[in-house]
């Protein structure tokens, strides 16, 4: 069985698994650039997979992720240890991306149904066509945005379809319907 | 879920294959969605396919790409906002007394700078007149609190606030120039010089080191240096 909400070790685990000390923290909060530049080096990978995920395209990726730790560089005094800083940042940085998807517009039908719910839900797939599969990386960026993130947010960050809701705007039930048809279309994609 | 969808005869819908997949099915559902699995092939293998999917997409590890070149820059954009401290604070305060700023042998400049300003604005001395670009101040000190029986500023001083303020004025100079004396306009050019020398400098030096707090304090006065100069120089034309 799939956990629902099993996102929030991945949400604060870093990617060598161990997090930054207080005193780091306090530091870079103190405003230690030195400090804060050893934070960027324990998250930026976790940051910037995510970003890379729902931007879908590595060169405005790594955009994001610059603005998602100058963002967090000028917040870092609102942390008050009341999560982990991987939690704090990993929300911080999907405001960030989401505020970055929607003033650039880059689809047009960003978080309503589009393109993926016009599609009818397909039925079952075939094993031994699955395994013939491209990058899911790849498949992600070929999603329209909106679905694509309600998908990296539920399937890959764990987070629940309120949690996503309250993120995106979106009502609890259109969220799981992008989020059935995104699976689908992915599972189409990678069977191509 | 809480609507029982699962007619003998027909398979499961979408919603409850997907539910079964990811683990998000209602306890009312579960029974009855668990009991049609078990009797139906066709459900079973999708369910299964769907959640093999999910599990590839959440184990899956993205290839960490060198994360390190968008340091630079992000340290720019972190240095270019950044708020120049007044007050040296915690650490950064035990730092600088440990730290000699490595600003080269030019202190001249700065000690040249401020007695020029000071001469130019006495010799220039009229009423303040209230310019729009004298108008917009960068953050004023709130106030000072007393820490180890010395006034520390509270407040800080933006650089980039003081560089608009300059670059208002320096346009403001520009607009003035033909009705300065050729005396005064070839002093203020001098002083806009030594101050630009020294601040250059400063910053060249705060690449090196940028958390010293005495360096950022010395670029804070270049720039209020520069920023007087030219507001005087304003108010008395």
């Amino acid at each position: 069985m799939i956990a629902p909400t099993s996102g929030l070790a991945a949400r604060t685990v870093t990617a060598n698994g161990v997090a930054p000390s207080d005193d780091v923290v306090r530091r870079a909060q103190q405003g230690d650039v030195g400090a804060f530049e050893s934070l960027y080096r324990t998250y930026a990978p976790t940051i910037h997979a995510l970003a890379r995920r729902m931007v879908g395209d590595e060169r405005e990726a790594r955009e994001v992720v610059q603005d998602i730790f100058v963002r967090a560089w000028e917040r870092l005094a609102s942390f008050r240890g009341e999560s982990t800083l991987g939690t704090w940042l990993h929300r911080l940085a999907v405001n960030v991306v989401l505020e970055t998807l929607r003033s650039a517009r880059r689809d047009a039908n960003r978080f309503t149904d589009d393109d993926v719910a016009a599609e009818p839900i397909s039925g079952p797939t075939s094993d031994a066509r699955l395994d013939a599969r491209m990058d899911i990386d790849a498949a992600l960026a070929r999603l329209p945005a909106g679905a694509r993130t309600v998908f990296v947010l539920h399937d890959i960050e764990g987070y629940s379809h309120e949690e996503i809701a309250t993120i995106t705007g979106l009502a609890p039930g259109t969220a799981r319907a992008q989020l059935w048809r995104a699976r689908r279309r992915l599972m189409r994609l990678l069977d191509a | 879920m809480t609507d029982r969808l699962v007619p003998p005869t027909s398979h499961l819908s979408e919603a409850e294959r997907q539910c079964a997949a990811d683990g998000t099915l209602g306890d009312d559902d579960r029974a009855a969605v668990t009991r049609h699995l078990a009797e139906c092939d066709e459900c079973a293998a999708d369910v299964a396919r769907l959640r093999a999917f999910i599990v590839r997409a959440q184990e899956r590890t993205a290839a960490p790409g060198d994360l390190d070149d968008l340091w630079p820059a992000i340290r720019a954009r972190i240095e270019e906002g950044k708020v120049i401290a007044l007050e040296a604070r915690g650490a950064a305060a035990a730092s600088t007394t440990r730290r000699a700023p490595r600003v080269r042998g030019q202190w001249w400049l700065l000690a040249g700078a401020v007695a020029a300003a000071a001469i130019l604005a006495i010799t220039l001395h009229r009423p303040p007149r209230q310019t729009a670009a004298s108008a917009g101040q960068p953050p004023a000190p709130a106030g000072t609190v007393q820490r180890g029986g010395r006034a520390i500023v509270q407040v800080s001083d933006s650089a980039r606030a003081y560089q608009q303020q300059i670059s208002a004025l320096l346009e403001e100079l520009e607009l003035r120039r033909s009705m300065l004396q050729p005396q005064t306009a070839a002093t203020v050019d001098h002083d806009l010089r030594l101050i630009d020398s020294a601040i250059v400098e400063l910053q060249e030096a705060l690449k090196h080191d940028p958390d010293n707090a005495a360096l950022r304090q010395l670029l804070a006065a270049s720039y209020r240096q520069k920023r007087d100069l030219l507001r005087s120089l304003d108010n008395a034309s």
